[in-house]
């Protein structure tokens, strides 16, 4: 398994989408669980309102992601490789939604 | 019904922890029973107990259903299809003779669920699968495949500490993986609890037995039935302490017992050791030996094999002759040459070895069991040292195609090699060239061409002297062969046609196919699908023999592939997959799958490509051809994605190191390293990855990679004016024809390079509509060139991701779902569609859930009500 960032700009209208995403991921992740494991998500604020994520996934493959959002209908603008991990602070409390 | 000495976990049927593993056993029963059958892989340590599980199980069943039971022998070579030839009804009933002698693999799974679908379910225990021959594991294969239909339950039982890398259950395995109606279950050892109540009623510490055995049930039972006094010892100490008391026929017995695995029955009993038979009670009394169907047998393998171990060297020679008398006396059916043959060896007996073990070879081969073939000739050439020249080349080439049969590649050529020096010191020439000419496949297929092209001249120049026979044909059909691995079209029409002529003079029906099939397939590469009537006509008289059908339907894919003929690309591969599925033959599927794979690839269908390739990759009976065609789709969808980890797969690539210097690998090579060095940049390495493959399409006129490769150069700004004898849609590019490029791309049905030639135009809505399609494709860094130059020549509003509306349509089933779905309304199961649609069963898996959320529906069958309600079916 290697570490991927996923970048879904501006992908969902309001919270409740999202959050109704969430859920199809969880459901998902866990018929996936060999090949992928969601580490954790931010939630962006988009310039034109919508909302968006950049989640944090440990995966077999870049194919292996797809394959989760195309199941979970999840929006995939990029994916990218984590080469290396610098923790200095534990995340902040959580922003509320 | 024998009576069955059960000593297994003392306290009469019942098991210690495996409530839980009996509990799921009942289970997949039930499915069973409902018509969903199942195929449970049992794995543990030896002596853990999956014996005493499937017993106990099988058992509790009570009739219900019927059992059959049938173990695999710890042969150095078993008797192919073994586990079926002798199985018993229950753990301990008499032997069925469901076959008298199978045929093949296909054979005994057609009778098998025609008794599943008879009346009862069915329960086959199948034992011990890490000694399985290879039919019989082929066996096991198609019963995965064929059982979601039927009422049949398959327990297989297999020790996982055994299987190396290159064990060949391995594969098996890992095919199986991906079967919904397939489920595997461990079998733990037993907690210092159970431990702890076997041992209550022996006065042995039982922590210090647990410490001992580390809850593994079979030792348990030897250091309880040690009686405690010697804790300390070895298990193989135990074992033998346990033999050590009986009086000397007895210990006869236990001997001859060992080294005549799994049974040894009355009659060979009465030949080994006449008095002997007084001791059975004795040995049976003691709880070394059990009796089964109708002979006797280690209690446990384990213990059977310690006893072997320690036979003293002439003792063990002494009794393997013994046993190897009384079986060649019992006037034994062939069933029992992969046994007359164990005991020749061990006996070192060479005249017996020669004379069993050549035709326990044959037979193994007829049943598909070629690995065990391999061993059976590699056993009578290890006593060959007395035979003649011609008599070791006949068993060198019988190693040989067993040895190609089952892909060990390098073996299959060594043995032949030496076959042709014996043919060449017997002065046999005719011989001598025939095994030259078959040689050539063998050199080529894992890409020694110029060796393959010696032979094949040696042959020739061997046979040209001589009056005319059927060699000389084949030897010009291999030097087709090889010439068509050259990609020589012409020399390889040349050569196939002069081949084909003398052939279908002679009525060499097989050879006439061959060659039409190179020469053939040479004229497609050459003058696109339009030219494949050789090769159809090819097809047409393969179909007749049943001969080569796999290699014309391959060919005519690869043909078509090459030039984007995607409708052609995909009934060649649908019948070719078709034809292969029907007789096993998996070595031509994976490589049918590499052509469906780049066929994937330029029509866009990215995702479908890469299931396939995954499919591919994590075979390892792939050959090199379709392994790269898996590698090479995932380099180029990673890089036209902009997903990370393209230069992984390409990596990979160049690590298999067959011979490269063709452009049959250095074509499909180049052209990706090319395009993903353009993707990400890096236009000052296009040079050097495609150099060599851009001088052999040169050299080799093969228009469509001249095209490729010259495109990409073009791209990266190292190559100026079309080359002579680029294919087409390439020179219009080139040419700056960007709009008939397109047009032609997409007549062809190749959106990312139509969407390509769009974003090669200098007028912005042709640009736009790049932009939207390589979006829509989600080639990802295509899109951002174009973006980037739309916004410098001052255009506003440049989309900087896909629209909303083709990102997102939750309520919309997709393409492939409406496919998912007409099958299911077919009636067909996930394992049947995903053969179907090339993809594996997980993802048909997805899709089908997918369909129920997107339907808001609960089963299958409301899924298609709901569907056909809403119209969805209608435009078939």
């Amino acid at each position: 398994m290697e570490l991927y960032v996923i970048l879904r700009r501006g992908g969902w209208p309001t919270g409740d989408h999202l959050r109704e995403a969430a859920a199809r991921s969880t459901t998902e992740g866990a018929r996936m669980a060999d090949d992928v494991r969601w580490i954790r998500s931010y939630v962006t604020a988009e310039n034109d309102g919508t909302i968006g994520t950049v989640c944090l996934y440990e995966a077999s493959s870049p194919e292996a992601i797809r394959a989760h959002a195309r199941n979970a209908e999840l929006p995939v603008d990029e994916i990218v490789k984590v080469a290396d991990t610098v923790i200095v602070r534990p995340d902040p409390a959580p922003v509320a939604a | 019904m024998s009576c069955v000495t059960t000593v297994g976990i003392r306290s009469g049927r019942v098991l210690f922890e495996r409530d839980e593993l009996l509990a799921a056993l009942s289970s997949a029963l039930d499915v069973a029973r409902a018509g969903r059958g199942r195929v449970v892989l049992v794995s543990g340590e030896a002596g853990i107990g999956k014996t005493a599980l499937a017993r106990v199980f099988c058992e509790g069943v009570n009739g219900s259903a019927t059992v059959l039971w049938g173990g695999c022998d710890a042969l150095f070579t078993p008797q192919p299809l073994g586990p079926f030839l002798h199985l018993a009804e229950g753990a301990s009933g008499s032997v069925t003779n469901l076959f008298e002698a199978p045929k093949s693999a296909s054979e005994v799974v057609e009778a098998l669920l025609g008794l599943a679908r008879a009346g009862a379910p069915l329960i086959l225990v199948l034992e011990d699968l890490h000694w399985a021959d290879e039919a019989t594991l082929d066996a096991l294969r198609l019963l995965a495949r064929r059982i979601g239909t039927s009422s049949a339950l398959v327990l297989a039982t297999y020790r996982d500490d055994e299987l190396d890398r290159s064990h060949p259950l391995r594969s098996v395995l890992g095919e199986l993986a991906t079967s919904v109606e397939v489920s595997r279950m461990a079998v733990p050892r037993l907690s210092p609890t159970a431990v702890a109540h076997l041992a209550a009623e022996s006065d042995v510490d039982a922590a210090a037995i647990y410490r001992l055995t580390a809850g593994n049930p079979f030792y348990v039972t030897e250091v309880l039935a040690a009686g405690g006094a010697e804790i300390s010892e070895s298990v193989r100490d135990l074992v033998l302490a346990r033999v050590a008391p009986l009086s000397l026929p007895a210990t006869a017995l236990v001997e001859a017992t060992s080294i005549a695995p799994p049974s040894l029955d009355a009659a060979l009993m009465l030949a080994v050791r006449g008095e002997a038979v007084d001791a059975v009670e004795e040995c049976l009394a003691s709880g070394v030996l059990r009796v089964v169907n109708g002979g006797i047998a280690f209690r446990h393998e384990l213990a059977r094999a310690t006893v072997e171990e320690a036979l003293m060297p002439t003792r063990r020679l002494a009794l393997h002759r013994a046993v190897l008398l009384a079986l060649a006396d019992a006037d034994s059916s062939s069933g029992d040459l992969a046994r007359l043959a164990h005991h020749a060896e061990g006996a070192g007996d060479a005249d017996a070895v020669l004379r069993y073990a050549p035709a326990a070879g044959a037979q193994a081969a007829d049943v598909g069991a070629h690995r065990e073939a391999a061993a059976q000739y590699g056993r009578a050439l290890r006593f060959a040292g007395g035979i003649s020249e011609s008599e070791r080349a006949d068993l060198l080439e019988r190693q040989s195609a067993a040895h190609y049969q089952t892909d060990e590649q390098h073996q299959a050529i060594a043995a032949l090699q030496l076959a042709i020096e014996c043919h060449r010191r017997a002065g046999d020439v005719r011989r001598e060239a025939r095994a030259l000419s078959r040689l050539v496949p063998q050199l080529t297929c894992p890409g020694f061409i110029v060796e393959a092209e010696r032979a094949a001249l040696d042959a020739i120049s061997l046979l040209e002297p001589l009056s005319p026979g059927p060699e000389l044909p084949a030897a010009y059909g291999a030097m087709a062969v090889v010439q068509l691995h050259k990609d020589d079209l012409e020399e390889t029409i040349v050569w196939g046609t002069r081949a084909a002529e003398l052939a279908r003079s002679d009525g060499e029906d097989a050879i006439l196919v061959d060659a039409l099939t190179s020469a053939g397939y040479a004229e497609v590469m050459r003058d696109g699908p339009a030219a494949s009537g050789t090769l159809e006509a090819a097809l047409v008289l393969a179909r007749r023999l049943d001969v080569g059908v796999a290699r014309v339907l391959n060919n005519l894919a690869y043909g078509a592939v090459l030039h984007r003929a995607h409708g052609l690309t995909e009934r060649f591969c649908r019948e070719g997959l078709e034809y292969c599925a029907d007789r096993d033959l998996d070595l031509w599927r994976l490589s049918l799958l590499g052509a469906v794979i780049r066929s994937r690839v330029d029509q866009g269908r990215w995702a479908e490509a890469l299931d396939a390739a995954q499919i591919l990759v994590e075979d390892p009976r792939a050959s090199p051809e379709p392994r790269v065609a898996a590698l090479l789709a995932f380099a180029r969808v990673r890089a036209r994605r902009g997903d990370p980890d393209a230069h992984a797969p390409l990596d990979a690539v160049l690590a298999l190191e067959p011979q490269w210097d063709e452009l049959v690998w250095l074509g499909p090579i180049g052209a990706a390293r090319a395009e993903v060095a353009w993707l990400e940049g890096k236009h000052e390495n296009v040079a050097s990855v495609s150099d060599r493959a851009l001088e052999l399409a040169i050299l080799r006129r093969s228009p469509w990679w001249v095209g490729e490769l010259a495109y990409w150069r073009w791209k990266a700004g190292i190559q100026d004016g079309v080359l002579n004898g680029t294919a087409e849609p390439y020179a219009l590019q080139i040419a700056g024809d960007w709009r008939c490029a397109a047009v032609r791309w997409a007549d062809l049905g190749c959106p990312y390079e139509a969407a390509l030639a769009l974003s090669e135009a200098d007028d912005e809505q042709a640009l736009r509509d790049a932009l939207d399609e390589l979006y829509r494709l989600g080639a990802r860094p295509a899109a951002k060139m174009v973006a980037r130059r739309l916004r410098e020549e001052g255009v506003r509003d440049v989309a900087s991701g896909p629209r909303a509306s083709t990102r997102e349509n939750p309520a919309r089933l997709t393409n492939r779902e409406v496919e998912v779905l007409h099958l299911v309304t077919d009636g067909l199961r996930n394992g049947e569609i995903a053969r179907r649609l090339f993809v594996s069963p997980r993802t048909v898996d997805h899709h089908v859930s997918s369909i129920l959320r997107k339907l808001n529906v609960g089963s299958r069958g409301a899924a298609v009500a709901e569907a056909s309600h809403r119209g969805l079916l209608e435009d078939r």
